[in-house]
C-alpha cells in the first residue's frame, strides 16, 4: 500500500519527465539530418560536426538532454513528510501502523526505481530509433551513459529529497537544490579542486574523456570507473540517511 | 494586504535566489583568475570572461530557472492546500489576486536581474579590474525584460498545471522546446529567442523590448482569464 501511495504521489512528475525526455530523444534522432544541416547546436567539446555518434553525444549525453535530466530529477526527489505537513495529511500518514523509516524508505526506493527508468530511456530509445534514419548507436555505449546518469542522478535525487525534508515551503527545496547543483559545478572548476573532477555534469557526460575509434567514425567512452560509482553511491546513501534521521526527529 | 500575502508566499524563493545570484556574481569576480580558463576555454579579457560566465552561461541559466519558479503558486496550488476558499472570500476580485501576484513576481525578478549590474562594477576594482556601469545596466535591462517573459511562462504554467510540481516541469519543458524551436532555420527570423536576447547576441532594440513586454502581458492576461473562470 505504501508503494502505491508513493507511486500516486510521484507518477505525475515521473510521467511528465519521461515524456519530456522521450520527446527530446525522438526530436534529436528523427530531425538529425535537418539539425546537422543548419541548426546552431552548441558543441561542448568543440569537436568537428558531422559524425552521427558525435552528434548524439553532443546533443543527448553531454548536451541539452543531460541538463534537462539533471534539472527534472530535482523535482522527482521532492517528497517526504514535510510536504505532507503543508497539505495537513502528515498525521494521517503517520497514523498508519508503519515506522517513519518505512514511509520514507518506500518513497525514496520508488524514486530510485523511477530514476533508473529515466536513465535507461535514452538507452532504449536511441538504438531503437537510429535505424529509422539509417544510422546506429551501440547499446553498450548507451548503457554506459545510463549507468553514469543513474549514479549521478541518484546524488541529485538524494540532495533534493534531503532538502525537501529540511526546508519548508513548496518551492524552496527545488530552488535550493538547483542552486546547489550549479554552485558545485562552479566550485569544481576552482583550481585546487579541478584535478579531482568533482563536477557531476562532467561525470554524467564523460566530459573530455571520450575518444575516437581508430577509423574516426565513433566516439567511445572510457571504461566505467567503479571508484567514482562507489563514491557517488556512498554520498547519496549518506544524504538519504541524513534525510531519514531528520524525519525521525521532526515534530509533525 | 494582498501584496503582503504575495510577498510572504514568495519571499523564501526570492531571497534564496537573490542571495545565490549575488553570491555567484561576487564569486565569479573574485575567482576570475581561476575560472577564466575553465569558463571560456581560451584566453579572453575580463569583460569577455564575465559575459561568458554571467550573461551567457552559468548565472543566466540559474536566473532563468529561479525566475520560472518565482511564477509558481496561485489559486490552483491553494486549492490543493485547501486554502483557496479562504483567499476567495476576501472582498477583492480574482483579477486583483492575479495582478498582485504577477506584480510581486515581476518586481522580484527585476530586482534579481539588477543584482549583477550593481555588483560587477562595484566589486571589479577589488580585483584590480573595471566593469562599466553602462554595460552592466544594459544587461540589467535585457535580463529584466527577459525575466518578465520567463516569469509569465511560469505564471501561466502554474495556472494550467495545478498538480504538485507539474507546473515547473511543464514550464521547464516549454522553455526548453521554445529555445530549440527559435533556433530552427527559418523560425529564428520571426520568433525572438529569449536566451539570445538576454545574452545580447540576438535583436534587442526597442521593438524587441516592446514585443517581449506585450508577450509577457498577454501570457499573464491569459492566466488571469483562466483563473477568473476557474472553479475552486
Amino acid at each position: 500500500m505504501l508503494w502505491y501511495k508513493a507511486w500516486r504521489e510521484s507518477r505525475g512528475r515521473f510521467l511528465l519527465t519521461a515524456l519530456v525526455l522521450t520527446a527530446f530523444c525522438l526530436f534529436a534522432v528523427l530531425y538529425e539530418p535537418y539539425l546537422q544541416a543548419g541548426m546552431r547546436i552548441p558543441l561542448p567539446l568543440h569537436l568537428s560536426k558531422g559524425v552521427h555518434s558525435e552528434y548524439i553525444f553532443n546533443l543527448i549525453y553531454s548536451g541539452q538532454a543531460k541538463g534537462l535530466f539533471a534539472l527534472l530529477v530535482i523535482f522527482l526527489g521532492l517528497g517526504g513528510l514535510q510536504r505532507e505537513r503543508s497539505h495537513n495529511t502528515a498525521v494521517f500518514t503517520l497514523a498508519l501502523p508503519v515506522s517513519r523509516l518505512r514511509i520514507i524508505g518506500t518513497q525514496s526506493a520508488l524514486g530510485i526505481v523511477e530514476l533508473a527508468v529515466l536513465a535507461l530511456l535514452p538507452a532504449v530509445l536511441l538504438p531503437a530509433l537510429c535505424p529509422l534514419i539509417h544510422q546506429s548507436f551501440p547499446v553498450a555505449e548507451a548503457l554506459h551513459f545510463s549507468v553514469l546518469w543513474f549514479a549521478c542522478g541518484i546524488v541529485i535525487y538524494s540532495f533534493s529529497f534531503f532538502l525537501a525534508v529540511v526546508t519548508p515551503g513548496e518551492y524552496t527545496a527545488p530552488v535550493a537544490c538547483y542552486v546547489l547543483l550549479m554552485l558545485h559545478t562552479v566550485l569544481a572548476q576552482w583550481h585546487p579542486l579541478k584535478p579531482y573532477r568533482l563536477n557531476l555534469m562532467w561525470i554524467m557526460g564523460e566530459y573530455r574523456t571520450m575518444q575516437w575509434d581508430t577509423a574516426h567514425t565513433m566516439l567511445l567512452p572510457p571504461p566505467l570507473s567503479w571508484t567514482v560509482l562507489w563514491v557517488l553511491a556512498l554520498i547519496s546513501t549518506a544524504v538519504f540517511a541524513g534525510a531519514i534521521r531528520v524525519t525521525a526527529r521532526q515534530d509533525f | 494586504m494582498l501584496l503582503y500575502k504575495g510577498w510572504l508566499e514568495s519571499r523564501t524563493r526570492f531571497l534564496l535566489s537573490a542571495a545565490t545570484i549575488a553570491g555567484l556574481s561576487a564569486l565569479f569576480v573574485f575567482m576570475n583568475r581561476d575560472a577564466r580558463a575553465a569558463v571560456t576555454d581560451r584566453d579572453v579579457t575580463y569583460v569577455q570572461y564575465l559575459w561568458s560566465a554571467i550573461y551567457k552561461g552559468y548565472l543566466r541559466d540559474i536566473f532563468v530557472v529561479v525566475v520560472l519558479l518565482l511564477g509558481m503558486g496561485g489559486l490552483g496550488r491553494e486549492q490543493a492546500y485547501g486554502t483557496a476558499g479562504f483567499t476567495l472570500t476576501l472582498p477583492v476580485s480574482r483579477w486583483r489576486h492575479i495582478v498582485t501576484r504577477a506584480a510581486i513576481g515581476l518586481v522580484e525578478s527585476t530586482v534579481i536581474a539588477l543584482l549583477p549590474a550593481a555588483l560587477l562594477p562595484l566589486l571589479s576594482p577589488v580585483v584590480n579590474e573595471t566593469y562599466s556601469w553602462s554595460l552592466a545596466l544594459h544587461f540589467a535591462v535585457l535580463w529584466a525584460f527577459g525575466g518578465a517573459f520567463i516569469f509569465s511562462i511560469g505564471f501561466l504554467a502554474s495556472v494550467l498545471f495545478i498538480g504538485e510540481y507539474s507546473a515547473p516541469i511543464a514550464g521547464v519543458a516549454f522553455l526548453f522546446a521554445y529555445s530549440i524551436v527559435t533556433d530552427l532555420p527559418g523560425v529564428e527570423r520571426y520568433v525572438i529567442d529569449i536566451h539570445d536576447f538576454m545574452k545580447a547576441t540576438g535583436p534587442h532594440g526597442l521593438s524587441t523590448l516592446a514585443t517581449i513586454t506585450a508577450s509577457a502581458i498577454t501570457l499573464i492576461a491569459v492566466a488571469g482569464r483562466i483563473t477568473a473562470k476557474g472553479d475552486f
